[in-house]
């Protein structure tokens, strides 16, 4: 490879974290051999579907230029209305899961549909949505988890589908491959880009801002809908706090890979790769047997290291470019 | 609907535990307020219903702040307090900061108890009742280690870091091993896991590195037994033995198909039915004793054991008798030694 072709390949967003998560799983396999075990992987590559899925629900809202705060609360609502339908009216799992696919992409429109006609930002009204949609799992749940799943759905969560791949893995396969197609291949994609890159020039080149902004948001339901219904799949239960946890980790990995959080630039790739060493990082530090009081200071400090080895490789292709 | 068994079970126990109730003051009205959403507390709604049923309370209601965060059961509460409710049953959102709210409670009239979770001495609240919960622990892992044959080495599973009942629960699990004279090792402890899904990536990591390393579980929370649970029939584990906490259905199941060896009960039902009662008794004129046989923990010197018992195959499916028999002892507890009334 010579020079150039090297430079263009450390051009990519994803090259940084992919080389990070490589290295990781060198030096972890190295000290834990166990770490490859056919079981981790298959438990390593059930947390990165059901994280990739959260992430690029953000990432869409990041490439408008906005945040989606509400992301894990129509997730969790999503999780126990599709647990809900298959144990209160017994609906078939794909029924009920199409239920759930509406019900997210209805709150993630409805969402849209407020900050696109009434301008208030996003921030304010995903974290109304946050407390709304919140709000209505509470009632219906009243904090108690829906037990009632059928073992097709815990088999679909939970059993591989060949060797230590997971069937989880076929839902983030395609919503990564639907959303690189989004961004690189489809209008839509790039009026999102162009929305999140300058609002005002992409307004003026007569983009509607707002069915754009609408889109993003209900895509990002969908997405988020997608990894309640997954979660469920892989806990066996509908459990009410599904989502609680998703906010930290589902704007950390789009960063570590590469996303501009002003909107107009992401990497589905690299996003894949901030979910894989979020995943890495969060096993090690049960797998060294990491002190649980000083748990949270290593996580944040290596996804610092992370995304600082990645802004290390963005300055170093800038200056090369200069 | 799926309400309706436990609703007749929680109220079986509560109608073959009233017997005697004196004159009660139509007027009290209960608010039992836990720091946040979570299964755990869900008995006291039916507790609340029971004591009005049973004692003939004004109100006895359950409510719920949205998030576990302090400032929003501090306005809950304080809604509460306007709305004319004047009996306060609370977990406290923080052994400290939930202490203003509480003052504010007492200065305008109301009495309030700390349920499940202590207050911080000194405080306004009457006295603490809840599950001892370094005791349970430490009988848990007493239990875990009988069934392990007296030796080997225990992973524990636990909850919210910022819950001062952890380090408590972490402390007690170790004090069990250490009795065993280096026979019993615990070689890992795994917290903050009381949400479902860092729970499950956490323990099924665990597990899939150290399976073979560990030959005991002991879990002190919700959500890690539960999970814990669903790790070992996933993987199909006999061999490592496990003791969970409380009785959500994934764990009595797994008790009955032999992958979990028993739970520590608690009694949140028996917390908010002889809580209610007792501030009812307190609104109608009784006093508490000066000879009231308080037990201390880290927190409180004013402290009431509700109750904790090791549940395994040969009683899950009598575990209602179970918590009845510590309710009516509760109970009768504090009839006996706690209340002076005319």
């Amino acid at each position: 490879m010579n020079d150039s072709k090297l430079t263009r390949a450390f051009d990519n967003d994803w090259i940084g974290p992919a080389l990070v998560s490589l290295v990781a799983i060198a030096a972890i396999s190295a000290l834990q051999p166990s770490f490859l075990s056919s079981f981790n992987i298959l438990v390593l590559l059930s947390a990165i579907a059901v994280n990739m899925l959260i992430a690029l629900g953000q990432l869409v809202i990041i490439a408008v230029g906005q945040m989606n705060l509400a992301l894990g609360s129509i997730g969790g609502l999503v999780a126990i209305s599709f647990a809900a339908m298959m144990e209160i009216w017994h609906l078939p799992p794909l029924v009920a899961m199409g239920g759930g696919l509406a019900i997210g992409v209805i709150a993630g429109m409805a969402s849209g549909f407020v900050i696109a006609r009434t301008g208030i930002s996003a921030f304010i009204i995903t974290l109304a949505g946050l407390q709304i949609f919140k709000g209505i799992n509470l009632g219906i749940t009243e904090a108690q988890p829906f037990y009632g799943v059928p073992q097709s759905v815990k088999d679909f969560g939970n059993v591989a589908l060949a060797g230590p791949i997971p069937w989880l893995v076929l839902p983030m396969v395609a919503a990564a491959v639907f959303m690189w197609v989004l961004f690189n291949r489809l209008r839509i994609g790039r009026y999102i880009l162009a929305i999140g890159g300058n609002r005002n020039a992409a307004e003026l080149s007569g983009i509607n801002l707002d069915t754009t902004v609408i889109w993003a948001h209900a895509l990002s339901g969908l997405l988020a809908a997608g990894a309640g219904m997954m979660l469920v799949a892989r806990l066996q239960i509908g459990h009410p706090a599904i989502g609680e946890d998703w906010l930290i980790s589902s704007f950390a990995a789009p960063v570590i890979g590469g996303a501009i959080l002003s909107g107009g630039h992401v990497s589905v790739v690299g996003t894949f790769f901030g979910v894989v060493i979020i995943a890495i990082i969060t096993q090690a530090l049960v797998l060294f047997a990491i002190d649980p009081f000083v748990v949270q200071i290593v996580l944040g400090a290596l996804i610092l290291w992370a995304v600082g080895i990645n802004r290390l490789r963005e300055m170093r292709v800038a200056r090369a470019k200069a | 609907m799926r309400h309706a068994l436990r609703t007749l079970t929680l109220s079986a126990v509560s109608t073959l535990l009233l017997a005697g109730a004196a004159a009660a003051d139509p007027e009290t009205k209960v608010a039992l307020v836990p720091g946040g959403p979570h299964p755990y507390f869900s008995a006291w709604e039916q507790a609340g219903k029971d004591a009005v049923k049973d004692f003939g309370l004004g109100a006895a209601d359950y409510r719920v702040p949205q998030k576990w965060e302090l400032s929003q059961q501090s306005q809950l509460l304080e809604s509460l307090l306007s709305q004319g409710y004047n009996s306060f049953l609370i977990f406290p959102g923080d052994a400290v900061g939930t202490t203003p709210v509480v003052q504010e409670i007492v200065e305008n009239g109301g009495q309030a108890l700390a349920l499940a979770g202590c207050l911080k001495d000194p405080t306004p609240a009457l006295f603490c009742m809840g599950t001892d919960v370094a005791n349970s622990a430490y009988l848990g892992t007493k239990e875990l280690i009988k069934a392990m044959g007296g030796k080997g080495r225990i992973a524990h599973f636990t909850g919210f870091l910022v819950d001062p009942n952890t380090q408590l629960r972490i402390d007690a699990v170790q004090k069990a091993a250490d009795e065993t004279n280096g026979a019993v090792k615990v070689v890992q402890v795994i917290a903050d896991i009381d949400a479902p899904q860092p729970a499950e990536e956490k323990i099924n990591a665990y597990l899939a590195a150290h399976a073979a390393d560990v030959d005991g579980i002991v879990t002190t929370a919700w959500v890690p037994a539960v999970t814990a649970a669903n790790s070992l029939r996933k993987i199909g584990d006999k061999r490592i033995k496990m003791v969970g906490i409380d009785h959500d259905e994934v764990v009595l199941k797994a008790i009955k198909d032999g992958f979990v060896n028993g739970t520590m009960l608690q009694n949140p039902y028996g917390q908010g039915y002889v809580g209610s009662y007792v501030l009812d008794k307190l609104r109608s004129g009784c006093t508490i004793k000066d000879s009231a046989p308080w037990a201390k923990n880290a927190l409180t010197a004013k402290f009431v054991d509700s109750g904790t018992v090791f549940v395994d195959a040969g009683q899950v499916d009598t575990y209602v008798d179970a918590m009845r028999g510590i309710t009516k002892t509760l109970k009768e507890s504090f009839d006996k030694d706690f209340l002076a009334c005319k």
